[in-house]
Order: structure tokens, then C-alpha cells, then sequence
């Protein structure tokens, strides 16, 4: 831990310099290394167990210029229950190097990234994961297709704008992943492709993703069709997902609203954000890898509070049902993120 | 109904939604006439220079996340090289937002 701290310091005290050597001189923007950190307090109960799970996730920014970037993103998680069901809180906390990549931002239309990367499948991992950003707190159930095994890749990636008008863009992203059991760097060998077309008129976008699992236990692909649309008057958000595997297939669709819209007690009501969210999930051949192993059905609603625009409060209810057992899922808690810059200095 | 008829019906329904953006955003936008056959082929990034960086801001950031208040002029480059990454933006759309952020 004390290596890693050291070898950020030094890496920072290195980059810094040379960051501040930019080549756009149309703005006042600075490129010094910044830290972005998200945390959170979630209690968590799944079918009467509670759990409590502090939570720090990290995001490093090392910038060489204006068109190289070093980024990593660490995941600190404790899962703290009762002993014995009604004792002392124990357990332990978990790190994780979610991701540690470099990019290179050739042009528009080719961002080359290298290294241990977040793998560009669906809507989900790339986008909603980070613990400020989720509406809801626990995954979706069909997060595990196209994420196996780890969520992340180990190789190289290239994204970027296909072509981009003023009325529409179309996005893509493709990837190379070997097998890997390094230490904090687990992935499997797996290659696949993102692409969407986005209307920034409408707010709306539409996507797909592949990918062909090259790992044992078997050959198989993925895919994923998704939308997201944020009407723009409306204080609206709408995601839906549907995954397919071998192994099952399901869907989640979710639905944010912020109350601003509420002609009285405007200023509280315009920090409320209600939300809810529906999912199901089908295994196939068994299910299994990341799919649950029975048909499930996954109702939810959350209500969360923005103190600030960094800081909120968070709850939710989900009912877990399945031929083998229904049971509740309950998060309360908190989020905050702050970003800072690592360096004096700037434009 | 049978249950494992669900998923079909979501991915209809995805395409409902999609087609509903479509056509709930349509009234918001503004049509220009043009003559097609006076309109140059297009190249791959084709952007009027009309965007301005507060609607590159406003379409894209609140695509995922509620965008912060203040980012601090030392870190707004980085930031948006990182956002680049992230939401697959064009080179455009970087200049324009930090033209907006950072003026």
C-alpha cells in the first residue's frame, strides 16, 4: 500500500511539468494531475441480512500534454455484518485496481487506450458503476453478460467519433482483452465492439454491443441492445438494457425523474429524485456466469436527495422474486465526491 | 403470459422509447431548408461551429451523471480529456467545452 502511495507521489511529481505543456492556447484550462474521489455509506440488506459497506473509489488523472492521459481507478469496499446475527459488526475490506490505462487522443475519430480497461459492453459498466453516479446501489441482474470475469479487460482498446454532425454522432469503441491472472489485473480473453448513435437534439441515444468470450469454460457471445434518453424539458432519465448470452438473457429498464417540476416547496423538491426500476432475467443452459441460475423478477424504486450537487442521500427498494424464495432488498445511505487538483499551477 | 416472451417485448419496447425520443424531441428542433443539391458532401465531422460549449455541456454530461457546479481552472483541461475518453466525444466537442468551462 506504502509502495503504491509512494510510486503515485513520484509519478505525480514527475508528470506535473511536463503536464502543464499544452498546446491549447484558445483557453485558460489547465492540465495538472487531478484526483477525483468518490465515497459512500450504504447499509445494505439482502433478505434480512444487513451489511454495511463504507466505500472509496478513486479516480487518478495524469495528463502529458493535451493529448495523452494516465488514468486509474481504485475500489475500496468494506462489508462490515453482525456477528452471530446480532453482535459486534466484523468483516473486511476489499481493494481492487479497477482500472489503470493510458490514452492517447490520436484524433476524433481514434482514442487508442492501452492497458487494464473498463469493458465497453452495454450501457452499465462504463457508464454507471461509480458509487456517485448509480441510482440504484446494487447492479443489475444481467450485469454479469458481457462483464465476465472481472469487468475489465487487460489489452488495448480504440474509441472514438465514427462521424459527428449537428444532428447526430455515431460512437464506437473495439477491443482486444488477453487472459490474464496477474495480481489486480484479472481478465479474460474476450474481444467485442461498442457502437451508438447519439441525437444531442433529443437527448436520446440508442446502442449495441458484442463480444465473443474467448475463455473456457466455452466459446460464447454476448450482446446487448440499450437507449438512453433525457428529455430535454422534462427532468427525465430513461435507460433500458437487454443482454443475451448463452448462459441466459434479461433486461433492466430504469426511469429517473427530479420533482423540480412541483409548483410548491420548490426549493426542496427540485434536489428530490425518484426513480424506479424493473428487471428480469432468464437462464438458458443453466445459467450461471453472471447469470443468475432461476428465473428472477426484480421490481424497485429508490428516492435520493441532493444536498449538494456532490452530495446526496440515497435509499431503495427492490423485491427479489424467484421460484425458490422472495426476499427484500433495502439500501440506505450517503454519497459524496470531490475533485481535486494534485499540482499548484496552471494557465 | 408466457415469461420467456419478456425479453422480446423489452427489446420492442427499448425501440418504444427510442422511437418516443425520436419523435418527443422532434418539435424541439428546428428544421433548416436547405437545397440538397447545392449542399457539398459532407465530411466525417461535419459541425456548423453553431454549438456552442454550454449545449456540448448540457448534452452530454447529463447523459450519466448530474455535472458538478465548479471545476477548478487547473484541472479543467484534464477533466474534459478524460470525459473525452469516456463518452466518446469528437475533438469539436472538447474545444467547445473547454472554450465553456475554462474561457
Amino acid at each position: 500500500m506504502k509502495i503504491w502511495l509512494l510510486s503515485c507521489c513520484l509519478l505525480v511529481c514527475t508528470i506535473a511539468p511536463l503536464a502543464q505543456d499544452t498546446d491549447s492556447n484558445s483557453t485558460h484550462a489547465g492540465y495538472v494531475p487531478a484526483l477525483s474521489v468518490g465515497l459512500g455509506y450504504v447499509e445494505n440488506v439482502n433478505g434480512g441480512t444487513s451489511t454495511l459497506e463504507p466505500t472509496i473509489q478513486p479516480v487518478l488523472l495524469l495528463p502529458l500534454g493535451s493529448h495523452i492521459l494516465g488514468e486509474a481507478r481504485g475500489d475500496f469496499v468494506g462489508a462490515f455484518e453482525r456477528r452471530n446475527g446480532n453482535g459486534d459488526y466484523t468483516g473486511q475490506v476489499f481493494s481492487d485496481l479497477d482500472y489503470a490505462q493510458l490514452d492517447w487522443l490520436a484524433d476524433t475519430h481514434a482514442i487508442v487506450v492501452g492497458g487494464k480497461f473498463i469493458t465497453p459492453f452495454g450501457l452499465y459498466d462504463e457508464r454507471l458503476v461509480p458509487i456517485w453516479i448509480a441510482t440504484f446501489q446494487d447492479t443489475p441482474l444481467t450485469y454479469g453478460i458481457g462483464t465476465q470475469t472481472s469487468g475489465f479487460g487487460v489489452g488495448g482498446e480504440v474509441r472514438g467519433v465514427v462521424t459527428q454532425t449537428d444532428d447526430f454522432s455515431v460512437q464506437y469503441a473495439a477491443y482486444f482483452s488477453a487472459h490474464s491472472n496477474v495480481s489486480q489485473f484479472p481478465a479474460a480473453r474476450t474481444t467485442g465492439f461498442d457502437t451508438s448513435i447519439y441525437f444531442p437534439a433529443r437527448h436520446l441515444e440508442v446502442g449495441t454491443s458484442y463480444q465473443r468470450f474467448l475463455d473456457d469454460p466455452r466459446n460464447v457471445n454476448n450482446e446487448a441492445i440499450y437507449t438512453s434518453w433525457q428529455p430535454p424539458q422534462i427532468p427525465l432519465d430513461i435507460k433500458a438494457e437487454y443482454d443475451h448470452s448463452y448462459y441466459g438473457q434479461g433486461y433492466w429498464i430504469q426511469a429517473g425523474y427530479m420533482l423540480s417540476q412541483i409548483p410548491i416547496a420548490t426549493s426542496f423538491f427540485k434536489n428530490v429524485q425518484v426513480a424506479g426500476r424493473m428487471q428480469q432475467s432468464f437462464p438458458d443452459n443453466g445459467g450461471g456466469n453472471g447469470v443468475p441460475g432461476v428465473q428472477t423478477e426484480r421490481p424497485g424504486i429508490a428516492l435520493n436527495y441532493y444536498l449538494r450537487d456532490n452530495l446526496r442521500l440515497i435509499s431503495s427498494y427492490e423485491r427479489n422474486f424467484t421460484a425458490h424464495k422472495d426476499t427484500n432488498l433495502w439500501n440506505v445511505g450517503f454519497t459524496y465526491r470531490f475533485l481535486w487538483p494534485l499540482w499548484p499551477g496552471g494557465k | 403470459m408466457d415469461n420467456r416472451k419478456s425479453p422480446l417485448l423489452t427489446g420492442l419496447l427499448i425501440m418504444a422509447i427510442a422511437a418516443g425520443g425520436w419523435i418527443g424531441g422532434a418539435e424541439l428542433i428546428v428544421h433548416a431548408q436547405t437545397d440538397i443539391r447545392s449542399t457539398p458532401p459532407a465530411p466525417a465531422v461535419r459541425n456548423t461551429g453553431q454549438k456552442s460549449g454550454e449545449e456540448v455541456f448540457q448534452q452530454n454530461c447529463s447523459r450519466c451523471h448530474k455535472p458538478p457546479m465548479t471545476i477548478s481552472p487547473r484541472i479543467t483541461g484534464t477533466v474534459v480529456m478524460h470525459m473525452r475518453v469516456r463518452a466518446k466525444l469528437s475533438r469539436q466537442d472538447q474545444e467547445a467545452l473547454l472554450r465553456y468551462l475554462a474561457p
